[in-house]
């Protein structure tokens, strides 16, 4: 319950506040986006094994993004900031997908 | 595999175990440690409702403002490209219409020295003098019987292939080769200074775009044009090129064409270098 009145919440501060994204933080919003997706569907995925924990949820997506910036920003300042955003793009959205994969199996048990 | 693993069973395929890896891990082993730690100590808390709800909504939060900054700014790169496109017709339509005056501005000299040669027999001559110099520099309208050679990229379902640069200059050397008089490339008049070379996806003909089917028109003895071109090896490797690649590549004699005049060409002359004082260049 609390969740979704969470992901409400996100979703129309998004919207109604509309906040610009300041030039130099563009590159990392991608990043950040795939990162929290691969911390949302590990927590539904975790709780769904019933060995969700709330600190390890909260300190895998803050790390996540976190680490996941920070490799785009070092790889900017050595110029594969491209690159390495798309390895973190691959190996990210490999994560996603298999847990999505795993939801579905429990969910639907196929 | 000779030896046997020094250790346990291993992996036929460890060596690439990277992509295996992240989808057999694909959940924080965090979670795991974290279960067999709770089921050590035997303790069943109940989760922080707080603290995972405030995370779910900034990761949301941040998810919804991508989608907004995407949404707010396709539109405005549509809308520069839009402008840009515009601007390029708007200036191509000023220089067609600076070209048409120049043209027209160029025969009205012309006639008015025409009538003021004309007046004498020694301007006369001169007269003849320069409309024959000004038909082989490509300066006067021409018309014809020719030949009309038509190249044109090959369609997308035979493969996409494009015509290049490079067959064109060699289509239009083997006419002029082959003996033709004037020469215009889509309607486009080729001189002595003429260029044809690409830039990009376009073909530039004296540095005008010009697009498929090119239609090259050549004024000359038809009959002759047609047999030299025809036999020439440039007309075999086109025929090559066109059925190997799905090129279009054909001709035909024309019993009367029409070559627009070149637009005038800027007339440089050489002078002679300033004296070099002994020294050398300063």
């Amino acid at each position: 319950m609390i969740v979704l009145i969470a992901v409400a919440l996100g979703v129309s501060l998004g919207l109604v506040l509309q906040p610009t994204v300041p030039l130099d933080l563009q590159p990392y919003l991608p990043i950040a986006v795939v990162a929290a997706l691969d911390a949302l569907f590990g927590g539904v995925r975790a709780w769904l094994e019933e060995i969700f924990d709330d600190r390890v949820f909260v300190v895998s997506f803050v790390a996540n993004v976190l680490v996941a910036s920070l490799i785009v920003y070092v790889g900017d300042k050595l110029g594969v900031g491209g690159q390495l955003s798309t390895s973190i793009v691959v190996v990210l959205g490999i994560r996603i997908f298999s847990n999505a994969a795993a939801i579905r199996r429990r969910v639907f048990r196929a | 595999m000779a030896s046997t693993p020094p250790q346990g069973r291993q992996r036929a395929d460890a060596s690439m175990s990277l992509l295996v890896d992240l989808s057999v891990d694909a959940l924080d082993p965090g979670y795991a440690a974290a279960a067999e730690r709770k089921r050590a100590a035997g303790t069943d808390r109940r989760p922080r409702w707080v603290l995972v709800g405030a995370t779910v909504a900034a990761a949301t939060l941040v998810i919804a403002v991508a989608a907004v900054q995407t949404r707010a700014s396709a539109p405005a790169a549509a809308k520069s490209r839009a402008a840009l496109v515009a601007a390029v017709d708007r200036q191509s339509a000023t220089v067609d219409r600076l070209e048409r005056t120049i043209a027209e501005l160029s025969a009205e000299q012309d006639k008015l020295r025409d009538a003021s040669l004309a007046s004498t027999g020694a301007g006369a001559a001169l007269a003849r003098r320069i409309a024959a110099a000004e038909l082989v520099a490509g300066n006067l309208r021409v018309d014809g019987p020719g030949l009309r050679v038509t190249v044109a990229d090959a369609s997308s379902a035979s493969g996409g292939s494009r015509v290049l640069d490079r067959q064109l200059q060699d289509v239009v050397n083997a006419l002029w080769t082959a003996g033709a008089e004037a020469i215009a490339v889509n309607n486009q008049r080729l001189t002595a200074q003429s260029a044809i070379r690409q830039a990009g996806d376009a073909i530039l003909v004296d540095f005008r775009p010009q697009v498929s089917p090119y239609v090259i028109t050549a004024i000359g003895p038809a009959v002759d044009l047609e047999t030299k071109f025809g036999a020439s090896r440039t007309a075999e490797r086109m025929r090559a090129n066109s059925q190997l690649y799905g090129l279009r590549f054909d001709y035909a004699r024309a019993g009367r064409l029409t070559l627009p005049a070149a637009p005038d060409a800027t007339l440089r002359y050489a002078r002679p270098a300033p004296a070099a004082s002994p020294r050398g260049r300063s």
